[in-house]
């Protein structure tokens, strides 16, 4: 068992419209996968391509090398775990989990034994005569689970399978899952709008925007090194600042941000012009303020107020120019060297190795309250 | 305060809900259903009055001469509207749902016409149906002629249309996905259809045969428009040939045992319904707000 | 999910039922009323469109538009259903509106007895009636006794006392709105259940008194549910013909139905009665038409206001 995924140029127009344009994928065995990005992004349309719900305008989707773009749903060795489950209502847990055993030649009793074991390995011994009605939101989705696992496919997909519980279940469900996934060695191929979940449970993982594949790599590559300010902006916290980059300094290169003069070593340092740059708020380093405050890319600010977050503050910082910078600042009890009130003067240290270049927005960025509903990370 | 007073204040109570709108419904319902009520009553009278209550009796019921059990018109007149209702059900219900089925996955041109006739039967006033269906079976195939087979035929493509509203409603709310899980843990169209579709949809199909069974027993104009001779009557053309002569209340206990009938059928599906559906109907995603 | 055209095959039988039995039955209605007529008085159908003749049509409107008895029909129709509708309103929009509304608790059982009217024999409704209204019966006593009868003879709805039965337009009418307000109350309490509480708080809120509340806010929000209601009423009651038969024995409260009944069923002028009942249909088809356009402009309105 392998479970091996390869998308290549896959496309699926809907008339007009183009859901997914034209993609290229690859989803190593055994991994935890996870496709991630807004509404109406694609990431639905070619998990249900994979599954077989819908048939693609082009392209091809390999299957452990063989294209099973054209098989229907119910030959390919691929199982998914629906958004709201889809637990058939007329039967009880043992009768769902059981559902796909018809089809393969078993006996009664090894029907009976596969079910209980892997109603052990979801937790839910006992529950086989319970009807999905009388289940919580979390038991039902275990019993998906367990439904799509028994058939012991090569890939398993989950579409959005957290996105109807409570931030607390949510959390609890998501080391689960990816413990799950580590124990049985099965490709789970996930799909979630919430860059929190993705970034804490995949190998890997793919931003996608409007049909097409922002980015794709590791959690980290893709949070640390963003190619393009959509990625940057919808994984974590990230903050952009308009800059002009002059021409080359040291091993990066010199940004000039309102009068002062700033060196990156991040991202596309041979770029010129009028670029964005973003940093991270953890990356920031907060200083107590001098006057004539200056060393190599510092900045002076004012503090506009602090976000207590319990483990940290987020400051929010206005610097020269009026823009907003966000900055982590951790909870060290109240040995904090400088105060944070509103209107506290403070330096801001953007360490250089922080600093990154980024290819320039070819799209324009989507409505403001989309992206910020999107980009919030899981409410406490 | 007197009682004048204290009826006043109730009825102009300002913070209150409108004490004149709950006395208008009140009054209604009572005119709505007292006469009917009366009618039944009569049923049991021990007499050949409709109008004067001579006392409780079972006679136009179960009596030697003239009741519902001993007269055979009045038997005739029952076994026929059961006999065309059972009919009715037969067909109209698979009809219906195969055509609701097709209906809902038909995907293209060709399914909004098909939904606009599926539609008509229900706007279009009876006699018109009637007058169109006589014609049929007199001229457009002589030789069909009237009676039990023409009544029957004309009472299914009226209530069709009923099942295939009740039935394609339950559909749309069910959704694609059950069948889309089923396919994806290995089922074959057939047995999506058969193991996981029907039975979701068995508590529409009971309501709509019940709903079925109920107009064809109720139904009045079509029915007498395609009958024959006088072995194709049913209950309603007895009620409506006779109700100006001078019957007997055995009318009245015709009509009584054919609302018992009617009232029957409707609750036992609609105890049906909640058994099958009470244990299956819940919403997933109802459920899963429901936390731990 | 399954190729097309097995959807489609499962959709055929129904499909071809309706053909015949709903689309081809109404084309012979028209084959008749363009047709001929034998010497027997018998339909000589033409289904050949092109050959169609409209000579009985033409007759049938010339009647109509010179004054003949078939416009006395119509019109009579047309007046005894825009009388029981407005009064199947006045009494049924309350009701709705109540159980909708302030039922409170009682709002199932309310519902329930609603709908018990629908599942009782229409001939039954209309027996119960023609036993009370007889002479000597309980409600021809009661109208007596509570001067109401009075009130009818004196405005010239009643035209000698106790005769409810006979032949008298106002018994027709009344016996209309007491067989089809069922029907009405059921559409105009589910428009006014869907109407959101929150939009009438909100004018109560800004200063609105209850009653200018009604006006302003839950009325015309009702208005779409009034329309249906009617226009599901006004359409089979425009082809009744069995409630004037049973509550007025006379051919002066004969409504179109009737004259379509005495030339199809009861057999005397068949064409004429297709013709009849081509125009009938017309005739609802022009308030279909009415609702759709109506219904559709006030959903576009909603839509660019919501």
């Amino acid at each position: 068992m392998l479970g091996e995924i390869r998308i290549a140029q896959l496309t699926k127009a809907f008339g007009e419209v183009v859901a997914v344009d034209n993609i290229d994928l690859d989803m190593p065995p055994g991994e935890f996968f996870t496709m991630l990005g807004p509404s109406g992004c694609g990431k639905t349309t070619t998990l249900r391509m994979i599954a077989g719900f819908e048939r693609p305008t082009s392209g091809q989707i390999l299957l452990d090398g063989s294209d099973v773009a054209q098989v229907p749903p119910h030959k390919r060795s691929v199982n998914t775990v629906f958004q709201s489950y889809a637990l058939f209502p007329h039967l009880d847990v043992a009768g769902n989990v059981a559902f796909g055993l018809k089809y393969r030649k078993l006996t009664k009793e090894e029907r009976r034994r596969q079910v209980a074991e892997v109603l052990e390995l979801v937790q839910l011994t006992g529950f086989e005569h319970r009807k999905p009605s009388q289940l919580s939101g979390g038991q039902q989705q275990r019993v998906a689970l367990a439904r799509a696992l028994i058939l012991t496919p090569r890939v398993l997909l989950l579409d959005e399978p957290l996105g109807a519980l409570d931030a607390r279940l949510r959390k609890d469900l998501q080391v689960e899952l990816k413990a799950l996934q580590r124990d049985i060695g099965v490709t789970f191929v996930f799909v979630t709008h919430d860059q929190e979940e993705a970034l804490t449970m995949s190998d890997r993982l793919a931003v996608m925007r409007n049909g097409h594949v922002e980015q794709a790599g590791s959690p980290r590559d893709v949070y640390e090194q963003p190619k393009t300010t959509f990625v940057a902006d919808f994984l974590g916290v990230s903050n952009l600042l308009e800059v002009e980059s002059i021409g080359p300094d040291g091993n990066g290169c010199a940004l000039r941000l309102g009068e002062r003069m700033f060196r990156a070593e991040q991202g596309d340092t041979t770029a010129r012009g009028q670029l964005k740059a973003m940093i991270r708020p953890e990356r920031i380093v907060v200083e107590k303020h001098k006057d004539g405050a200056d060393g190599d890319n510092r900045l002076p600010g004012m503090v506009e107020h602090a976000v207590f977050l319990g483990g940290s503050y987020e400051v929010h910082v206005r610097i020269v120019g009026g823009e907003i910078l966000k900055v982590t600042v951790a909870n060290e009890g109240s040995s904090l060297k400088f105060g944070l009130d509103q209107g506290t003067p403070v330096t801001l240290h953007l360490p250089p190795d922080a600093l990154r270049v980024l290819e320039p927005d070819p799209e324009p960025p989507p409505e403001p309250s989309e992206e910020d509903a999107e980009a919030e990370p899981a409410a406490v | 305060m007197s009682v004048f007073r204290k009826a006043f204040y109730w009825l102009r109570n300002p913070w209150g809900k409108p004490r004149w709108l709950a006395i208008i419904t009140i009054l209604y319902i009572l005119w709505s259903i007292v006469p009917v009520a009366i009618a039944i009553l009569f049923a049991f009278n021990h007499g050949r009055s409709r109008t004067t209550w001579q006392g409780f009796s079972f006679e136009w019921f179960t009596g030697p001469t003239g009741s519902v059990l001993h007269d055979p018109d009045l038997q005739g007149a029952l076994k026929h509207t059961l006999f065309l209702a059972v009919i009715c059900v037969l067909l109209s219900v698979p009809l219906g749902v195969t055509l609701a089925l097709g209906l809902q996955r038909w995907r293209g041109p060709g399914s909004g016409t098909i939904n606009t006739v599926m539609l008509l039967p229900l706007v279009t006033p009876e006699i018109v149906m009637g007058v169109a269906l006589l014609i049929l079976f007199l001229d457009v195939f002589p030789g069909f002629g009237l009676g039990t087979r023409a009544q029957a035929i004309g009472q299914v493509t009226f209530t069709l249309s009923y099942v295939v509203v009740m039935v394609r409603g339950r559909l749309v709310s069910i959704g694609p996905e059950y069948e889309e899980a089923a396919a994806d843990l290995g089922a074959p169209p057939r047995d999506q259809l058969r193991r996981v579709l029907l039975p979701l949809l068995m508590p529409a199909i009971i309501a709509s045969a019940a709903v079925a069974f109920a107009l064809s027993i109720d139904d009045f104009v079509v029915t007498q428009y395609l009958s024959g001779d006088a072995s194709t009557t049913t209950v309603s053309m007895l009620l409506y040939a006779s109700a100006r002569g001078a019957p007997t209340p055995a009318l009245n206990a015709l009509a009584t045992v054919s609302l018992v009938i009617t009232f029957a059928t409707l609750g036992l599906a609609f105890f049906l319904y909640r058994k099958i559906a009470g244990g299956s109907g819940s919403d997933t995603a109802q459920v899963a707000a429901m936390e731990v | 999910m399954g190729s097309r055209w097995t959807w489609r095959a499962l959709a055929l039988p129904g499909v071809a039922w309706l053909t015949v039995f709903f689309l081809i039955a109404f084309y012979a209605v028209l084959c008749v009323a363009f047709g001929n007529q034998d010497s027997l008085s018998q339909p000589v159908p033409f289904w050949n469109p092109l050959d169609w003749n409209v000579g009985y049509f033409l007759s049938v409107m010339h009647d109509i538009f010179h004054n003949g008895p078939f416009l006395t029909v119509f019109i009579r129709t047309i007046v005894f259903v825009v009388i029981a509708m407005a009064l199947c309103l006045v009494v049924g929009y309350p009701v709705a509106y109540f159980a909708a509304r302030h039922a409170g608790r009682w709002k199932g059982l309310v519902l329930v007895l609603l709908i018990v009217p629908f599942w009782i024999n229409y001939l039954m409704r209309m027996l119960a009636w023609i036993n009370l209204l007889s002479p000597g019966g309980w409600g021809t006593r009661i109208l007596h006794g509570l001067g109401i009868e009075w009130i009818f003879l004196h405005l010239g709805l009643l035209s000698n006392p106790g005769g409810w039965l006979d032949g008298q337009q106002s018994t027709v009418i009344l016996a209309l709105v007491y067989g089809y307000i069922p029907f009405l109350i059921l559409p105009l309490f589910a428009a006014l259940d869907r109407i959101d509480q929150r939009q009438i708080e909100a004018a109560r809120d800004l200063g609105a008194s209850s009653f200018s509340a009604f006006l302003r806010v839950t009325l015309p929000l009702s208005v779409p549910g009034i329309l249906a209601g009617v226009v599901l009423v006004a359409l089979p009651m425009f082809g009744d013909y069995y409630t004037p038969d049973l509550v007025s024995a006379s051919t002066k409260t004969n409504m179109i139905g009737n004259q379509i009944d005495e030339f199809t069923r009861q057999g005397s002028e068949k064409v004429s009665g297709a013709v009849l009942t081509i125009l009938l249909s017309l005739l609802l088809l022009v308030l279909m038409a009415y609702y759709l356009r109506t219904t559709r402009r006030a959903g576009q309105e909603a839509g660019a206001e919501g």
